[in-house]
């Protein structure tokens, strides 16, 4: 059952490619989940462990081989166009158009939900104040550093105020403290505006910084759900990288790793 | 497939794929540069032309060996009329002299008399003379042309009954070279113009990692698609306004070269040279058929090219095709005289449409159904693309 709360559900969720050949590879396989609204959900995962495949199916961008997938109550085989109006993405390896202007990037993506320009135009005032990009805002992109580029993309991500951000690798590129610009806007947009944000990371301390809950994918398997200091009493692990490396390598978990 | 419509978010789209476009300086810059530069070489090259086949006198040899009457007569006629025929020096040359100079290849253009000229000329009414010519050099082929004319002119001037009857076979009816350019630039640079646009849009998005993002905008794929159409006809645009502008200037030079000669030399190099500036909005209106087309082609290449360079690659591969038509046959404008197999393939690549498209429209032969029939099919042929890339442009495997 979806309830209001509920903004994601996924139903033994499988995702396998190139099906039925040599190199069929299960990237997702079987996975039931739920987040409720203004959580903050953290998907950890060694490479290739399935986290971007399932924001991919679940922003529309892959079909599921199986199961369901519900987001905002609608399945996303169906009304797809009606999820992606309220639901904002950062790509693990998002580019940027460089011949535009930062402030051009966060109006040009927030016009393509139909946000009238002068609304945008306020929106973007305040993100580029945020994540310290006023000054350089009409200059065009293609100057700027990595972890600038990544700051005008967490930006573009938040311009169209989703319902759910889904965040692949937020933090990656950025320095110390344009990573925690970044932490405290996510916590803020959680918080404060309810809304849900869906991150990968490799950063286990932003995990337990930023995460209400993480899930755990392994091989396309989510192998372990819950809070982090529940995943810590679960499996008796002294931290959340023990549970971590514990149950993607099978050594040192002595709980039960069954959800 | 549902046909999409144009709403606020797909003009937002357009409006930011122009403008990217348009600060993209060397793409604009090309563009601009690519059909001015065609044309202004050309230009100048048949300015040049005009010059050595106007103005500039060659150097012939000549060989008498009749020593009848009408030999006599055209050898004095020439060596007379050298002013007129440009002609500078007449070298008298004898048969074994040419010869080895033919064999050395130090001869441009030679003229042979042979003996029993006169005698074969009076007894049959036929007789045989020979101009030998490098081809390669205009000037030369001018001059032969000239002294080929003259001495037709001297035979039947003076013996009626003697007249020649000489038949032209026209296998282009565009006969006019201004025309023939016309067909080959404006085919040749309309293939690959399109080349840069192609790399940049959706092979460039999926290299620069913007393609993900922009795919899950609420937007279906095919107005995402018609808003990179869109922009890519604008560069087209830029295009045929600089073709346009591009052929002006290339009847201006012509014009103004042919200025100092006499008023009938003019004239015949002005309708042998320039383009009918009539005709220009059918040439734009053709090129921007054929632009279509290879724009077509070009976002199928760019939906399964896995970067720019792939797609720029693949593009040049599958574009040396019908720039070898092009190449072979827009010149000649000749496609219909081949038949069988090869026939139907020419004619199955739109591009040859446009070559006969052209060819109708300059030469004043086009009829309606004939003129449908060309534009008809090359919309045929880019609808059909346009929906194989719209095809592949909603796979999942584009994001990968």
């Amino acid at each position: 059952m979806i309830t209001d709360d509920v903004v994601i559900k996924t139903e033994g969720l499988t995702k396998t490619f190139e099906k039925g050949k040599k190199r069929e590879v299960i990237a997702l396989n079987r996975v039931d989940l739920e987040i409720t609204r203004g959580e903050v959900f953290g998907l950890l995962g060694t490479n290739g462990a399935g986290k971007t495949t399932l924001i991919r199916v679940l922003v529309g961008l892959l079909t599921p081989t199986e199961g369901k997938a519900y987001v905002l109550g609608k399945d996303v085989t169906e009304d797809i166009d009606y999820i992606r109006q309220r639901v904002g993405l950062l790509p693990q390896e998002a580019g940027i158009y460089d011949r535009l202007t930062a402030r051009e990037n966060l109006i040009y993506y927030g016009g393509l939900y139909g946000i009238p320009e002068e609304e945008l135009n306020s929106r973007a005032d305040n993100l580029l104040e945020i994540v310290g990009l006023k000054e350089k805002e009409d200059y065009q992109v293609k100057g700027f550093s990595g972890g600038m580029k990544r700051k005008v993309l967490v930006a573009r991500a938040l311009v169209i105020e989703p319902e759910i951000l889904f965040l692949d690798e937020p933090t990656t590129a950025i320095d110390t403290l344009g990573a925690r610009v970044v932490r405290n806007m996510l916590k803020e947009i959680s918080s404060q505006q309810k809304r849900t944000v869906i991150l990968t990371t490799h950063d286990l301390t932003e995990v337990k910084e930023l995460c209400d809950r993480v899930g755990i994918l392994n091989e396309g398997k989510l192998v372990a759900i819950g809070k982090p200091s529940e995943l810590e009493e679960k499996f008796r692990a002294a931290n959340l990288e023990e549970v971590f490396t514990g149950l993607v390598t099978g050594e040192g978990v002595y709980g039960d790793a069954s959800l | 497939m549902k046909m999409p419509t144009l709403d606020v978010k797909t003009l937002w789209m357009i409006r930011k794929e122009i403008r990217e476009v348009t600060r993209s300086r060397w793409l604009i810059l090309g563009f601009i540069i690519s059909p001015m530069f065609a044309w202004m070489f050309q230009g100048a090259f048949l300015s040049f032309i005009v010059y050595q086949t106007s103005e500039e006198p060659e150097m012939v040899y000549i060989t008498l060996e009749d020593d009848g009457y009408w030999g006599r007569h055209l050898y004095e006629s020439i060596a007379g009329n050298q002013s007129n025929l440009l002609i500078n020096p007449l070298v008298n040359i004898t048969l074994e002299e040419a010869q080895q100079k033919i064999a050395d290849k130090t001869i441009s253009v030679w003229v042979y008399i042979p003996a029993g000229f006169s005698q074969e000329l009076n007894t049959t009414t036929e007789s045989t003379m020979q101009i030998v010519v490098n081809t390669a050099s205009f000037r030369a082929t001018a001059a032969a042309s000239r002294i080929d004319a003259h001495s037709r002119e001297i035979i039947n001037e003076v013996e009626i009954i003697r007249e020649v009857t000489i038949y032209w076979y026209t296998i282009a009816p565009e006969a006019n070279y201004g025309h023939q350019l016309a067909i080959f630039l404006v085919m040749l640079t309309s293939v690959l113009a399109p080349a840069p646009y192609i790399s940049k849009s959706f092979a460039g998005e999926r290299e620069a990692k913007t393609l993900e993002a922009l795919l899950v905008v609420p937007m279906s794929r095919i107005k995402i698609l018609g808003a990179k159409l869109v922009s890519g006809i604008a560069l087209t645009a830029i295009y045929s306004v600089f073709t346009a502008v591009g052929i002006l200037t290339y009847n201006l030079s012509i014009i103004m070269r042919v200025a100092g000669l006499a008023p009938e030399l003019q004239q015949a190099n002005i309708d042998l040279y320039t383009v009918n500036a009539n005709t220009i909005p059918l040439i734009m209106f053709c090129q921007f058929l054929v632009l279509l087309c290879a724009i077509g082609i070009g976002v199928v290449i760019s939906c399964l090219a896995k970067d720019r360079a792939t797609a720029e690659s693949v593009n040049s591969m599958i574009m040396l095709i019908p720039t070898f038509v092009i190449g072979i046959l827009g010149f000649t404008g000749s496609i219909l005289q081949y038949g069988g197999i090869l026939g139907w393939i020419i004619l199955a690549i739109p591009f040859s449409h446009a070559i006969l498209f052209l060819n109708a429209v300059l030469a004043g032969t086009g009829t309606l159904i004939g003129l449908s029939i060309n534009v008809g099919y090359m919309m045929g042929f880019t609808i059909v693309f346009l929906f194989i890339g719209a095809k592949l442009f909603e796979r999942e495997a584009i994001i990968s």
